[in-house]
């Protein structure tokens, strides 16, 4: 009995002998990790999050500020220099008291009647042609005629007289029915006028282009207009000029012809 | 028990004992908290601080500007949309546009209403021509007014003097009337051009209508051009009427010598 309780013994201590090996080896093993393997990870991770952090502050988070600035200045430039709302309100305001100041005045000197002739006829004949009504043009001849009287008859006068009384005539009808014909586009511009104005007291800056375009254009047919009538002066002018030549030359026939006359009369005493 | 046995027993104690030191030991040195293996513990610390401050740096220094620019963005784009490019006063802008367009149309429209008047043939070849706003017309003026003022007359009928003057004012009044067929055709264009940009302007936006407006600020220069060449038409045509003004004052002078001279000579006759 005593003697297998002493083996029991013996082999239970060789058993904790090798036990105690396999606790050492944790041990060991701690020990066999280098310890420079570790110092090196954390200084590139230090260097890694350095890098990261002036990165952000500096270059990302300078030029952001930077960013942040010139969109604000921007913005402020905008809205205080180029596009002040005082201004534009000033702007329209200042649209709406010129129109309430001068349009009234404007429309009324515009309204005055010149009309100046004092008997029937030319009354009549007056009023229609400032009247501005295209719709009339085709009454001008007729109450021409009666204030100017017709062409000369055949038998009355020389076929070159009468050339030059008709075209004279037609000359000076055609002038008065364009003239008639500008003075209502002439209203029509106005309105047209008074259009652009209203809009440009409701404008923004950025419609006021559209407008300005606008105007150029309207501007663009006037001047048209304008061309149109400076032609009807032209033809008027060169009638003028071709009537005062024509009468020279019929002049010159006539001169010539009394010379031949008189010759005649002291040939034959 | 024996001595031995009591021996063999305390060694057995002793060796549990290390045993049990060793492992506290090894116990000891192992972290209390495991968070990571292989004694990365230190790093995961410096981790989360670095974290930490890249996330803090990021609001800061990334987040706020960048919020501060977006408002800034925004704050831009409510400003030019509600003030400086409104849309209601854009589309008001093209409606007028429209509206503009049957005003031109009538306008053009009233310019080519018939105005001739002359009642005989010949002045009608004529004022056809004058009126037409056709270029291609303008060889038919030279015969027609030929045939309406007559010509230069022949050398036995004036003197050279007159028939120079005569010549001079057929030319101006012809080229005149030329002129006016001319700019006629020249305004009808513009009329034309007029309509043609104006129905551009229908459909454009704020930043191409400063484009139209540029196109009609060359036409309107063109255009005064035109007037002005017209307006040269019409001072040539008052020059020669002046001139031909002058040239009867010195006719005149000119016949009261020779009858002076002529009378003179009559009155020495009778004397004798």
């Amino acid at each position: 009995m005593k003697m297998r309780a002493l083996a029991l013994l013996r082999t239970f201590h060789l058993r904790l002998s090798r036990s105690r090996r396999w606790l050492f080896l944790p041990v060991i093993a701690l020990c066999l990790i280098p310890l420079n393997t570790r110092a090196d990870g954390i200084g590139g991770i230090l260097f890694l999050f350095h890098t990261i952090t002036s990165t952000l502050q500096g270059p990302i988070g300078g030029a952001l500020n930077e960013m942040r600035k010139v969109s604000a200045e921007v913005n402020d430039f905008r809205q205080q220099i180029i596009w002040p709302l005082a201004m534009i309100n000033q702007a329209r305001g200042f649209v709406s008291a010129t129109r309430a100041r001068y349009t009234g005045l404007m429309s009324q000197i515009a309204g005055i009647k010149n009309n100046s002739a004092t008997l029937a006829l030319p009354i009549q004949f007056e009023s229609m042609f400032r009247g501005a009504q295209s719709g009339s043009i085709g009454q001008i001849p007729s109450i021409y005629t009666q204030v100017y009287q017709p062409v000369a008859l055949a038998g009355i006068a020389q076929p070159g007289q009468r050339n030059l009384m008709d075209i004279d005539d037609a000359i000076s009808m055609d002038s008065l029915k364009t003239a008639m014909v500008s003075d209502q586009t002439t209203q029509s511009m106005l309105t047209l006028a008074d259009s652009l104005e209203q809009q440009a007291v409701a404008a923004a800056p950025g419609s006021a282009s559209m407008v300005a375009a606008q105007a150029c254009v309207a501007d663009l047919e006037t001047q048209a207009q304008l061309t149109k009538m400076l032609a009807a002066q032209l033809r008027q002018e060169a009638t003028k000029l071709a009537h005062q030549n024509a009468l020279l030359k019929q002049r010159s026939v006539a001169t010539q012809n009394l010379q031949n006359q008189i010759q005649q009369v002291l040939a034959h005493p | 028990m024996s001595r031995p046995t009591l021996f063999g027993l305390w060694k057995l104690l002793r060796s549990v004992m290390v045993a049990v030191c060793g492992l506290a030991i090894v116990v000891g040195l192992l972290p209390s908290k495991a968070r990571s293996q292989l004694g990365l513990d230190p790093c995961c610390a410096i981790m989360s601080a670095g974290l930490n401050s890249i996330s803090g740096l990021l609001r800061g220094a990334v987040a706020l500007p960048l919020g501060s620019i977006q408002q800034n963005q925004q704050q831009s784009a409510n400003f030019e949309q509600q003030v400086v490019f409104p849309l209601p006063a854009i589309t008001q802008a093209r409606n007028m546009a429209l509206q503009f367009q049957s005003q031109f149309v009538q306008m053009r429209q009233l310019f080519q209403l018939p105005i001739s008047s002359a009642t005989l043939r010949t002045p009608q070849l004529l004022e056809q021509s004058l009126l037409s706003g056709n270029p291609g017309a303008m060889p038919q003026i030279t015969s027609s007014y030929s045939a309406l003022y007559g010509t230069v007359m022949p050398p036995a009928n004036a003197p050279q003097p007159v028939r120079n003057m005569v010549d001079m004012t057929d030319a101006e009044a012809q080229a005149a009337m030329k002129k006016a067929v001319e700019i006629d055709a020249l305004a009808n264009l513009e009329l034309q051009a007029a309509e043609q940009i104006n129905q551009q302007l229908q459909t454009a936006a704020p930043g191409s209508s400063t484009i139209l407006e540029a196109e009609t600020a060359a036409w309107l220069v063109r255009a005064n051009a035109y007037t002005q060449s017209a307006m040269a038409e019409l001072v040539r045509v008052r020059s020669i009427e002046l001139a031909n003004s002058s040239d009867q004052v010195k006719f005149s002078a000119s016949h009261t010598a020779a009858l002076q001279s002529t009378g003179n000579q009559v009155l020495q006759q009778g004397v004798r």
